[in-house]
């Protein structure tokens, strides 16, 4: 397996964008990322592209907006873990030694898809979809063993989101801008008890874009080339293996083999972005990737060492909360985001001295499975 | 007319006249049991698997209530999980009460009912209710 470096990375904005395509969105960030490369439109050699809702050869449909066509592309989907599978199938092609330089493409129109303003279902044909299973739905059973198991109060949860949103307005790409206190996010709309809209992510039109190419040749495009030091993807075990919900083997097991891959340890991170969709998630993840000791998530909320300027800031891009999540974009926008810290470019929010940076994306629901798909990817530089 | 009553799901559930039971299957080789029913054991891989009918009667492992739709549900609605004496976690609807407020551990037992309506049909299908 050869080194790989991301060369280049790039978004568009984030937030409400009804009259602008799809296609519109994948255009500005690869528009980006090529300048930030300094890669020329004939240099890339393979391009992978998610989206989720709306699918039809978007990679495709984007790429000949700037001048790249006749190249091997492929549309993957793994829900809102699809844009870390678009990345990790760049990786791959240039690890193997297929390709030298490829594209990876996440990209998400929620206001003009069906889903729209109304809560995220599973699977159409999905029992417990049917059966009245939302993805908030999920997370407020999952909040419920937390206040039973971990003492975790909706206060904490609404603290996530107080950090998170405290971070966006550091972000000039952020959806959301403005400070809140947790009395706001506590009174905001009850979605499903005790989850409250302003604990949930919006729906979010955007797009981001990763330049990846060997490490041999990373220095002709860019004097800060980041390794890609880890990359791991798995799928939801079964549901009747796991006892307790709020343990998740399919996260551990992949922060377990991106560390190993990595030759790292959750102690040499020095920042994270992982998957906020909803508050009260994040402290479990900070669990499973190790950052704290198991049933110690509440703590870490509490002593704000995760917060811009903290001991090991999470989401200080202000996460899917408050940057925004369009499904398929966030696992490229978080992985660009660790780069911009890697690189000293994250402006407010900057990691002081990071040289280690994690990328946690998580996606989908499926009856019988403890979640669909768990995408880590270790950035260093 | 009658309206039409479709299963959810075929061999999900039995109806009888004292309400009802779930259909879950085991493995004949390692015991292990599914439901709904698995077409080969997931974790052995046997394909010997013989039905088994579900205690009636489980405790609520975790529940959230609803205030926006879902596919087929106007909210306000209740769903939740309940472990059942078999080792299973049952997904489902909750039945609301207004003088049993749900609490983690409380017993929970099953009805068939109605699910939702779809043209003429009901979609008939499985739900809890604090005892």
């Amino acid at each position: 397996m050869r080194e790989v470096a991301v060369i280049g990375v790039g978004q568009s904005t984030f937030g409400k964008f009804p009259q602008r395509s799809a296609v519109e969105l994948g255009r500005e960030a690869v528009i980006a990322a090529l300048k930030d490369a300094g890669v020329k439109p004939k240099d890339i050699q393979v391009a992978y592209t998610s989206r989720l809702y709306d699918i039809g050869t978007m990679a495709q449909s984007i790429l000949k907006e700037v001048g790249i066509a006749c190249i091997e592309m492929i549309n993957v989907e793994n829900a809102c873990a699809g844009g870390a599978t678009a990345f990790r199938g760049v990786w791959k092609d240039i690890a193997t030694g297929l390709y030298d330089i490829g594209i990876a493409i996440g990209v998400e129109s929620m206001t003009t898809s069906p889903i729209a303003r109304k809560l995220i279902p599973p699977a159409k044909d999905d029992l417990e979809g049917q059966l009245g299973l939302t993805m908030p739905g999920i997370f407020a059973i999952l909040a419920r063993r937390q206040m039973e198991q971990y003492g975790a109060t909706v206060e904490d949860f609404a603290m996530i989101s107080v950090k998170n949103h405290h971070h966006g307005c550091l972000n000039p790409f952020a959806q959301y801008r403005k400070e809140f206190t947790v009395e706001e996010i506590l009174n905001s709309r009850m979605i499903c008890d005790p989850i409250t809209l302003l604990q949930c992510c919006p729906n979010t039109d955007g797009a981001a874009v990763a330049i990846l190419c060997s490490s041999k040749i990373a220095r002709k495009y860019t004097s800060k080339p980041i390794k890609v030091i880890g990359s791991a993807l798995l799928s939801g075990d079964y549901r009747y293996h796991q006892e307790d919900i709020t343990i998740s083997p399919l996260g551990s097991k992949t922060a377990k083999m991106a560390y190993e891959m990595a030759g790292v340890g959750p102690e040499d991170i020095d920042l994270v972005e992982l998957h906020d969709a909803f508050a009260n998630e994040e402290m479990l993840r900070y669990e499973e990737l190790g950052l704290c000791k198991p049933g110690e998530g509440v703590r870490l909320v509490r002593d704000r060492s995760t917060w811009v300027g903290g001991k090991i800031p999470v989401n200080p891009s202000g996460g899917l909360l408050a940057l925004g999540h369009p499904l398929s974009a966030s696992g490229v926008r978080n992985i660009a985001e660790i780069v911009w810290h890697l690189r000293g470019q994250a402006g407010e929010r900057q990691t002081p001295n990071a040289k280690v940076g994690l990328a946690h994306m998580l996606g989908g629901a499926v009856a019988g499975l403890e979640a669909g798909a768990c995408g880590i990817h270790i950035l260093a530089r | 007319m009658m309206a039409n009553r479709i299963p959810i799901r075929e061999g999900v559930f039995m109806e009888s006249p004292d309400g009802g039971t779930l259909l879950a299957n085991k493995c004949k080789s390692c015991g292990q049991i599914f439901f709904p029913k698995a077409v080969l054991c997931l974790s052995c891989f046997n394909e010997d698997m013989e039905e088994l009918k579900l205690s009636r009667m489980g405790k609520l492992y975790s529940y959230t209530i609803g205030y926006m739709p879902s596919m087929h549900f106007e909210p306000p609605y209740a769903i939740g999980y309940v472990d059942m004496p078999e080792g299973v976690k049952i997904f489902a609807q909750l039945k609301m009460t207004t003088d049993k407020p749900f609490k983690i551990g409380m017993d929970m037992e099953v009805v068939i009912e109605k699910l939702w309506q779809e043209d003429d049909s009901e979609i008939i299908g499985y739900k809890f209710k604090p005892v």
